[in-house]
């Protein structure tokens, strides 16, 4: 039976692996200074999760020997779908490992995990624990939480950027297969996809879940969160600089690209991290049109407000 | 698959030249087309053919509200799930409205007309659709809103719509008001990702409370309440205010025929499914610092005055 949204219904978390003993420099980042919420710890991970969100992580950190981006977590509407998207992605010519709930993540359903064309990993399941909002859930003041405000205080997280060798095959991949749409994208001179936003949802601060860069396989380029509007990532960016917190080059600025406002900086790992509010509006229909960009006019796509392209701006960042 | 927009309102206006230049001067719509019966408007953010439809009437309030479904059958699904649940179903042809294509117009148990609908003629996005020059031009004339955001619609029980919504067409409950008796009052309802594209109000049947209109910023709510000033358009006597429920900066006021219009901006995000997230509830006594988070009352005006 149709008239039910299936698949992907949100983006869930993005898993990194970290070099950082007892992960008390990330930590100390994330929780202390970006301002997320302390969902769980176990004895390998942190589970962290935006204030806005009842679910229990958007952001798991783990200690590894190396830096990496593990995973990107995705939520589908049930078993059905898991079952579904294993068949397509098979078919794809794609293995898919499926797990146990619990496994590897505290707090999940059985999940499947696979890599994509750009060398990342997702990790789609249908159930995850949730903490419950913590403004709880009867007549809440929804107001940033006392002991976040000051910090960065993302509200959700918004999208993950990757880089690809071959984008044009990563973006045919998530749109045939994983069913993603595409609200705007990058082409070359000769017409090849250079980069694609994709999306799921549609929401205010909507248009993409996952943004592909041209470049290596199996990066991150950054991650991005969600914020009200300007005027909260303009006084995000005052704490953040106060707070000795790397700020990209280009600092505050519009995105004609996605159209967000937005806000790119730096953990102590090197991520690029961004805050964003705006963004494209569009919705998940077959007939929905994206914005084109010629690669000529890289410069007014990336930083509407910058008079150059801020020459590291697309390298990854793990 | 599913209903993936609350795509148009369909508005019933007294006076034609006054509705166009309200929701044009003053709002900052685009007109698309109009004839001396009625005018389609669409949001400078928004790529479909409109998101506003006024017709002249010798009344206001609501004709039906337009949502999109993203597969063509999902029309034939919707129609006999509805008219399996007792609800009257008529099959709208290709023309009888401008811009789209041919769907299914359902009356809802709160006597509310809602047309399911596959195909949008396309008009773009105000900066165009290729190197698009992002922002709101120095040229423009009006409130700086993106997109219709959500509706309010009001009625005597919403129970039994809300029921028909979440069960049958796949709409989440985000947050909702209860009396003391446990019985709903209001109910949000989401059918993407927002915190609500529908949302239903205490009032008489098959009344219309409001339509919101998002905008990027705050910044931008409070210029839209310079205009609004500036063009004597009548407001909430609270002015901007915050919701409560949602958490988001708005601002009401009034079209020429007394359709009640919000301007709006928030970030709320919704799960998209239903009952996986339980919904908000807040009860009577919580009720007027939801609607009115400074204010902390609600003016009796606010529910008595539908349309």
């Amino acid at each position: 039976m149709g008239l039910k949204h299936r698949g992907i219904l949100r983006i869930a978390y993005v898993r990194l692996g970290l070099n950082d003993i007892r992960l008390t420099q990330s930590l100390n980042f994330y929780r202390d200074r970006f301002g997320m919420l302390e969902s769980m710890r176990d004895s390998e991970r942190a589970y962290l999760r935006c204030w806005h969100e009842t679910f229990q992580y958007n952001l798991v950190l783990e200690q590894t020997a190396e830096n990496q981006l593990i995973e990107i977590g995705f939520h589908v509407r049930d078993e059905e779908d898991l079952d579904h998207l294993t068949n397509k992605i098979e078919v794809a010519g794609i293995q898919v490992e499926q797990s146990a709930a619990n496994e590897p993540l505290n707090g999940m359903g059985r999940s499947i995990s696979f890599t994509i064309p750009g060398g990342q990993r997702l990790r789609l399941f249908a159930d995850m624990a949730q903490s419950g909002y913590v403004t709880g859930f009867e007549s809440p003041d929804w107001v940033t939480p006392r002991e976040l405000r000051g910090t960065a205080a993302p509200m959700f997280l918004n999208h993950v950027g990757l880089t690809s060798a071959d984008p044009g095959a990563t973006i045919d991949f998530l749109s045939d297969v994983l069913g993603f749409g595409l609200s705007e994208k990058i082409v070359s001179e000769d017409g090849k996809r250079l980069s694609g936003l994709m999306f799921r949802m549609c929401r205010d601060v909507g248009g993409q879940e996952l943004a592909i860069f041209p470049g290596e396989d199996g990066h991150l380029h950054h991650i991005a969160f969600t914020k009200e509007d300007p005027n909260d990532i303009l006084v995000i960016g005052q704490y953040l600089r106060e707070d000795g917190i790397n700020i990209d080059s280009y600092g505050p600025t519009k995105q004609s690209y996605g159209n967000t406002f937005s806000l790119h900086f730096f953990d102590n790992f090197g991520i690029r991290l961004e805050l964003c509010c705006g963004g494209r509006n569009i919705d998940a229909h077959p007939e929905s049109e994206p914005v084109i960009w010629d690669e000529s006019e890289l410069s007014k796509a990336l930083s509407y407000y910058d008079a150059d392209v801020n020459p590291g701006f697309l390298d990854h960042s793990l | 698959m599913a209903i993936s927009r609350f795509s148009y309102a369909n508005l019933r206006v007294m006076d034609l030249p006054k509705a166009v230049k309200h929701y044009t001067e003053t709002v900052g719509l685009r007109l698309v087309e109009s004839d001396d019966q009625r005018a389609y408007f669409q949001a400078d953010e928004c790529q479909d053919h409109h998101c506003l439809i006024v017709s002249l009437s010798d009344r206001a309030g609501i004709d039906h509200v337009g949502f999109k479904v993203n597969d063509p059958s999902d029309l034939v699904e919707a129609a006999e799930a509805a008219a399996a649940h007792g609800l009257a179903v008529r099959d709208v042809p290709l023309g009888e409205i401008a811009g789209q294509g041919p769907g299914v117009m359902i009356t809802l148990p709160s006597e509310h007309n809602m047309l399911l609908f596959y195909h949008a003629d396309k008009i773009g996005y105000a900066g165009g659709m290729h190197n698009p020059t992002p922002g709101v031009s120095k040229n423009k004339i009006g409130a700086k809103v993106t997109h219709l955001d959500h509706t309010l619609l009001s009625c005597e029980n919403a129970q039994p719509t809300v029921d028909f919504l979440t069960k049958v067409f796949d709409f989440s409950l985000t947050e909702k008001v209860v009396d003391p008796g446990g019985n709903l009052i209001a109910a949000f309802l989401t059918c993407t990702n927002t915190m609500h594209d529908l949302a239903l109000g205490p009032g008489p049947n098959g009344t219309f409370h409001h339509m919101a209109f998002g905008m990027h910023s705050r910044g931008e709510v409070l210029e839209g309440v310079d205009i609004l000033k500036e063009d004597e358009v009548p407001t909430l006597e609270y002015g901007v205010s915050r919701h409560g429920i949602a958490g988001v900066t708005t601002i009401y006021f009034h079209d020429p025929s007394g359709n009640r219009n919000e301007f709006y901006n928030g970030a709320y995000q919704a799960a998209g499914k239903p009952d996986l997230v339980p919904p908000i509830v807040w009860d009577v006594e919580n009720f007027p610092r939801g609607a009115f988070y400074y204010e902390n009352q609600i003016p009796e005006t606010f529910f008595d005055e539908v349309t």
